[in-house]
C-alpha cells in the first residue's frame, strides 16, 4: 500500500497548483482526478471532430502572476494571447467598443459621450488603486475575526493597518465597492447605458443577483483584478484553450515530483480515530496519506466525502447554508463561417476580442427577472469569444469555434433541467445573437449546450456554480466557506481544502490552491 | 453675535437645539410649515441627556397581521407566546424556530443600538473591533453574515411559511428601492428591530416631538429658510424667505445634506468632488401614503398585504423598471378613530400613481368587512416631498443601505455631522443613524459640536 505525504482530491487547477507547491517543497504528493483528464472546469475538449473547445471556463486573466512565475508555467507550455477589445452591439444597430489601446478607446467612448470619455481614465485609476489595495489580501489566509488568539488578533490589526495606509478616501471607496450594486456604482461615473451595462455585467457573473443588487460591485473589482504580464484589466485566451492552462500546471507539478492519476474517483475520505488518513476510491482501493487536501467544493467535500457524522453540528449547519445556486451556462458553437455583425460588418479586429450582449442595465435586469422566478432568460446576457480567431488550431481551416458564456440559466429551473430545456436555452442564445449577427443561424454547424446541471454532472461543481459557491459578500474572505474555517483547515484533523470554495475563490485564479499549500507548509 | 440657528422643527432639530441651549448657547429654531410627525424608537441616552420624562413608545399589538390564503390571519404580537401560537397554526416548524430566530436577531440589533446612540465609529479602530468581539463568536459570525445578505435568503434559511416570510421580508425593504432578494436588505430588518422587544420588527410611535416642544429654553420661529449666508468659508447667518436676515455663528440644519449644502448654500464654497458625491447620494422615494377615514372599525389594528417574498420581489420588479407596482406592498394601521394610514410601496418618485389609490382601496376592502371609507387621500412621493419636506419623497433623506450607513452616512466626508463650511452642521434623518431612529442624529450632532 503506497503512502503519501498528501493526497489531493480533484485535479482542477487549484488542486494542481496546490500539488505543485507541495511537491516543490519536497512532499510526496498524489493527485486523484475522477475524469479521464485533469483540469476540472479548465479543460479543452474536441467536442465535434476538428473543433476544440474550452468547454467550461474560457478566458484567463485572474491566474495569479506569482503562480505563473513560481511554477514557471510558460516553460511548461502556457501561452496567453491577449483579447484586445470588448464590443457591445446595441439594439439600435450601433455598437460600443472598448479597446485596450487607450487612444482608440477614448475616441470610441467620446463618440457616445464626451463626459464618459473624460471620466474613463479617472475610473480606471480608481479601480486600479482599489485592486492594488485588495491584492495583498488574495495571497493571505484570512485571519479569524472571532478568535482571540495572538496570531488572529495581530492578523486583524495588520489588516486595519493595511487599510489605513491606503490613504484618505480609499477605505470608504473600498466600502462602497463591497456594499454597492454595480449599477449604482457605475451610475456615479458614467452615463452611456451600454458602457454601464457591459461593465456591470462582470459584477453579476456567477451570481444569482442582478446588477442593481448591492454586493455586485465587488465582483466587478474581482474581475478587474486580472493581471496579465503585470497589466491590470487585461483578459487573455490560452493557446490551445483553457485545458492548456491545466496541462501546464500539471506538467509543473509532475516536474516537481507529484504523481497525478486520472480515472480515479474518490468516494470517501478515510477517517481513522477522528483523523483523515487517506481516501477510499470508487473501486474500493484505499490510499493512505498523512494529509488529505480536497479541491472539491465545500458541500461535496463535507457532506459527501467526509460525512456529517464526523463533523460538528454547527459546522454542518453552516455548510448547508453556504449558497451555490449556479446561474450560468455555456453554449459552444462550431461555425462554418464567421458571424457577420450588423453593427460592424465583415471580418475585423472586433472578432479577435470579446463580444458582450449587454445593451443596457435594464436588459440585464430583465434577464435576471426571468431567472429569479425559475425560468431561463429569454434574452440572456452573453459574453462571447471566438478562440479560433486567435488560435487557428482550435478549428478546421476556414471554420471557427465560438464560446458563449450565458446568464441567467438557473440551476433550480422550474421543472428541472431536461433535454428540451437545454435545447430551449440553446435556441434562446442563438435567436438572441442572430438579432445582432443575422448569418449566425446559417453558420452554426454544431451546438453544445452546457447547463448548470451539466456542469454539476460532468465537473462535479455543486449546483453548477462556477465559483464553487457564490462570491457574495457574506461568503467572502474570512467567511469563505465558513467563519473560523477560512484558513484552508477543516474541523477534521488532517483534512484541508484548496478549492475555489475557499478564499479568494472564483475564476481560473489558482490563489486558493497556492494559499492552501502555504497553509499546509506552515508559511507565514 | 454668537447665536445658533437650527433649521427644521423635527425631533432631530429640537433635540440638537435643546442640547445646545442646555450648554449655554443662544439657540433659535426656524421651523418650516412642513414639520412632519415622526415615528421611531428613541435611544435612552437622548432622554437622559434632556432629562425628559413621560415618553411613550407605542407599538400596535399585534404589530403586524397578515391575511392567510386559507382564511384567518397570521398575527405577530409583542408577546412571544401569542406569536408562537399564531405561527404554529401555519407551520409548527416555523413556530419552533421563532424564539431562536428572535433571540439571534435581538442580539444583533442590540449591537446596532449601541452604535446608534453615538457618532459613527471608526471601523478600523481597535475599539470598534473589541466592541464587535463582545458579541461572542456566534454573534460576530451572525453579524458579518447577516448584514450583507438579502433578507429573503436569511428568512429562507429559517422559515418555510410564505406569509411569515412576506411579513418579515417587508421590513427589509421599507422605503428602499430594493427587493427582498437584493443584498443588504437583512441589515434593514435589523435596523427596524433596534429598540424593539424581541420578535417585533417595526419601529414604535413616540410622542417625542410633542415633549420637545413643551421644553423651554429655545426660541421657535415659523419661517422658511431661503439660504445660509456664508462669508469667508464660515457661516454668517441665515436669510429667510421673506428677506429677513438673521446673524448666526453656527447653523445646524436638519434638512438633507443635498439641500443643506447645494441649495441653501450659494455655489462656490464647496469642493467639486464633494458636490459630485452629494449629487450621488441616493434618496429615491418609493412609497406613497394613503389616508382613509372609515365609518367603523375595520377589524384590524395592523394589516400587511405581502403574501410572500416573491410577491414583494415582483412589486419591486415594476419599480425597478420605472413603474408603479401593479400589486404593491400594502401596510395599514388603524387608530381608535378608525383612521387608517396606509404605506404603499412601490411608487417610485416622479411616476404617475394617481390610479394607485383605487388599487389599494380595492385590495384593502376585502379585509375590512362592512366598514366603508368616507374619504381617502393618496399622497405620492411628490406630494410627500411638498407636504413633509422629504427630498424626492424619501423620509430617510438618504436611503439607508449598507453603503450609506454608519461611517458612510450620507457620505464619509460628512459622517461626523460637520461640513466643510465652518459653523455649518448637519443633524437630519440623512445622518447617522437617522432613518427612523428619532432624535438620535440630533443628539449625536450636538455631542460632536459640544465636544470641540
Amino acid at each position: 500500500m503506497a503512502s503519501f505525504d498528501a493526497v489531493i482530491i480533484g485535479g482542477g487547477h487549484n488542486g494542481l497548483v496546490c500539488a505543485a507547491y507541495l511537491a516543490r517543497a519536497g512532499r510526496k504528493v498524489l493527485v486523484l482526478e475522477r475524469r479521464e483528464q485533469v483540469g476540472g472546469a479548465a479543460v479543452t475538449e474536441e467536442v465535434f471532430p476538428g473543433f476544440r473547445f474550452s468547454v467550461f471556463s474560457y478566458v484567463v486573466s485572474l491566474l495569479r502572476p506569482e503562480i505563473i512565475r513560481d511554477l514557471d508555467l510558460p516553460r511548461h507550455g502556457l501561452h496567453i494571447l491577449p483579447l484586445e477589445s470588448t464590443i457591445t452591439p446595441l439594439e439600435n444597430g450601433d455598437y460600443l467598443g472598448q479597446w485596450n489601446d487607450h487612444d482608440q478607446n477614448r475616441r470610441e467612448l467620446a463618440r457616445h459621450s464626451l463626459r464618459d470619455a473624460e471620466a474613463y481614465d479617472e475610473f480606471g485609476l480608481m479601480l486600479h488603486q482599489m485592486a492594488r489595495a485588495i491584492k495583498p489580501l488574495l495571497g493571505m489566509a484570512p485571519p479569524d475575526p472571532s478568535s482571540f488568539s495572538l496570531k488572529n488578533l495581530s492578523g486583524m490589526a495588520a489588516l486595519a493597518r493595511h487599510f489605513r495606509s491606503l490613504g484618505p478616501g480609499r477605505f470608504p471607496m473600498l466600502h462602497k465597492l463591497l456594499t454597492m450594486s454595480s449599477a449604482d456604482f457605475l451610475d456615479e461615473w458614467f452615463e452611456t447605458e451600454a458602457l454601464k451595462a457591459t461593465k456591470s455585467a462582470s459584477g453579476i457573473i456567477g451570481t444569482m443577483l442582478g446588477p442593481r443588487s448591492p454586493g455586485t460591485a465587488y465582483v466587478l473589482l474581482h474581475h478587474y483584478m486580472g493581471e496579465l504580464d503585470g497589466v491590470f484589466r487585461a483578459w487573455g485566451f490560452a493557446k490551445g484553450g483553457n485545458g492548456s492552462v491545466s496541462a501546464a500546471i500539471a506538467a509543473a507539478a509532475r516536474a516537481a515530483g507529484a504523481e497525478i492519476r486520472c480515472n480515479a474517483e474518490v468516494s470517501k475520505v478515510l477517517i481513522i480515530r477522528g483523523r483523515a488518513r487517506g481516501v477510499v476510491l470508487e473501486n474500493g482501493d484505499e490510499i493512505r496519506a498523512k494529509l488529505v487536501v480536497s479541491g472539491a467544493d465545500p458541500r461535496r467535500t463535507f457532506m459527501q466525502l467526509v460525512g456529517e457524522k464526523h463533523l460538528p453540528d454547527e459546522f454542518v449547519e453552516s455548510i448547508r447554508r453556504f449558497r451555490f445556486r449556479g446561474s450560468s451556462a455555456k453554449v459552444n458553437l462550431a461555425l462554418g463561417e464567421l458571424p457577420n455583425f450588423t453593427c460592424l460588418p465583415g471580418r475585423g479586429a472586433h472578432l479577435r476580442g470579446a463580444i458582450s450582449i449587454s445593451p443596457s442595465v435594464g436588459y440585464l435586469e430583465r434577464a435576471y427577472d426571468d431567472a429569479k422566478y425559475g425560468e431561463i432568460s429569454q434574452r440572456p446576457y452573453m459574453d462571447i469569444v471566438i478562440p479560433s480567431m486567435l488560435d487557428p488550431t482550435m478549428a478546421p481551416p476556414g471554420k471557427h469555434v465560438m464560446s458563449i458564456f450565458v446568464q441567467y440559466a438557473p440551476y433550480h429551473v422550474n421543472g428541472g433541467w431536461t433535454d428540451e430545456r437545454r435545447e430551449a436555452l440553446g435556441d434562446a442564445v442563438v435567436d438572441t445573437l442572430a438579432q445582432y449577427a443575422p448569418n449566425l443561424k446559417r453558420a452554426v454547424l454544431h451546438r453544445q449546450v452546457v447547463t448548470p446541471a451539466d456542469i454539476e454532472r460532468i465537473v462535479g461543481l455543486t449546483e453548477g456554480n462556477i465559483f464553487q459557491g457564490e462570491l457574495s459578500l457574506q461568503q467572502m474572505f474570512f467567511l469563505r466557506p465558513v467563519p473560523a474555517w477560512a484558513k484552508y483547515r477543516t474541523p477534521l484533523a488532517g483534512l484541508y481544502q484548496c478549492g475555489a470554495g475557499t478564499h479568494p475563490g472564483g475564476g481560473v485564479m489558482g490563489a486558493s490552491g497556492r494559499n492552501a499549500a502555504r497553509a499546509i507548509l506552515g508559511a507565514p | 453675535m454668537t447665536r445658533t440657528v437650527v433649521i427644521g422643527g423635527g425631533a432631530d432639530a429640537l433635540v440638537a437645539a435643546q442640547l445646545l441651549a442646555g450648554a449655554g448657547r443662544e439657540v433659535m429654531v426656524i421651523e418650516g410649515e412642513n414639520a412632519s410627525r415622526e415615528e421611531g424608537w428613541v435611544p435612552p441616552e437622548v432622554l437622559r441627556a434632556l432629562r425628559l420624562e413621560g415618553l411613550t413608545l407605542e407599538w400596535p399589538d399585534p404589530w403586524i397581521s397578515v391575511p392567510l390564503p386559507a382564511g384567518g390571519r397570521l398575527e405577530l404580537w409583542r408577546d412571544m407566546a401569542r406569536s408562537i401560537e399564531s405561527i404554529r397554526r401555519v407551520s409548527p416548524q416555523d413556530a419552533a424556530r421563532w424564539p431562536a430566530f428572535c433571540k439571534r436577531m435581538a442580539r444583533l440589533a442590540r449591537f446596532l443600538e449601541a452604535l446608534y446612540a453615538a457618532p459613527p465609529p471608526d471601523p478600523l479602530s481597535a475599539g470598534f473591533a473589541l466592541r464587535a468581539r463582545r458579541l461572542g463568536r456566534q454573534g460576530l459570525e451572525d453579524l458579518l453574515r447577516v448584514l450583507p445578505t438579502p433578507v429573503a435568503e436569511l428568512l429562507d434559511d429559517w422559515f418555510e411559511n410564505d406569509a411569515l416570510k412576506g411579513a418579515l421580508g417587508a421590513a427589509g425593504v421599507l422605503h428602499l428601492l430594493q427587493g427582498p432578494r437584493s443584498g443588504g436588505t437583512a441589515f434593514r430588518l435589523l435596523h427596524h428591530h433596534v429598540g424593539c422587544p424581541p420578535g417585533v420588527f417595526r419601529p414604535p410611535r413616540s410622542n417625542l416631538p410633542e415633549l420637545l416642544r413643551r421644553l423651554p429654553r429655545v426660541e421657535l420661529q415659523h419661517a422658511e429658510v431661503r439660504r445660509v449666508a456664508v462669508r469667508g468659508g464660515a457661516v454668517a447667518g441665515v436669510v429667510l424667505q421673506d428677506g429677513r436676515e438673521l446673524d448666526a455663528a453656527m447653523v445646524v440644519s436638519s434638512a438633507d445634506a443635498h439641500r443643506s449644502l447645494l441649495e441653501l448654500v450659494e455655489p462656490g464654497w464647496l469642493d467639486p468632488d464633494l458636490i459630485r458625491a452629494l449629487r450621488h447620494v441616493r434618496r429615491r422615494g418609493v412609497a406613497a401614503r394613503l389616508r382613509i377615514q372609515l365609518d367603523r372599525s375595520p377589524g384590524f389594528v395592523t394589516l400587511a398585504l405581502a403574501p410572500s417574498l416573491d410577491y414583494l420581489e415582483r412589486a419591486y420588479d415594476d419599480a425597478k423598471h420605472g413603474r408603479v407596482s401593479r400589486q404593491p406592498y400594502v401596510e395599514a394601521r388603524c387608530d381608535a378613530q378608525h383612521r387608517v394610514e396606509v404605506h404603499v410601496q412601490y411608487a417610485p418618485y416622479g411616476v404617475d400613481c394617481s390610479k394607485l389609490g383605487d388599487t389599494v382601496l380595492a385590495m384593502l376592502s376585502e379585509h375590512w368587512g362592512d366598514a366603508a371609507p368616507h374619504e381617502g387621500e393618496l399622497l405620492s412621493p411628490q406630494d410627500l416631498e411638498q407636504s413633509e419636506g422629504w427630498p424626492q419623497g424619501q423620509p430617510h433623506h438618504a436611503e439607508l443601505s449598507l453603503d450609506q450607513a454608519l461611517w458612510m452616512r450620507p457620505l464619509p466626508e460628512l459622517a461626523r455631522y460637520r461640513t466643510p463650511i465652518h459653523g455649518l452642521w448637519l443633524c437630519g434623518a440623512g445622518m447617522h443613524p437617522g432613518a427612523g431612529i428619532t432624535g438620535a442624529a440630533g443628539f449625536n450632532c450636538a455631542q460632536e459640536i459640544l465636544r470641540r
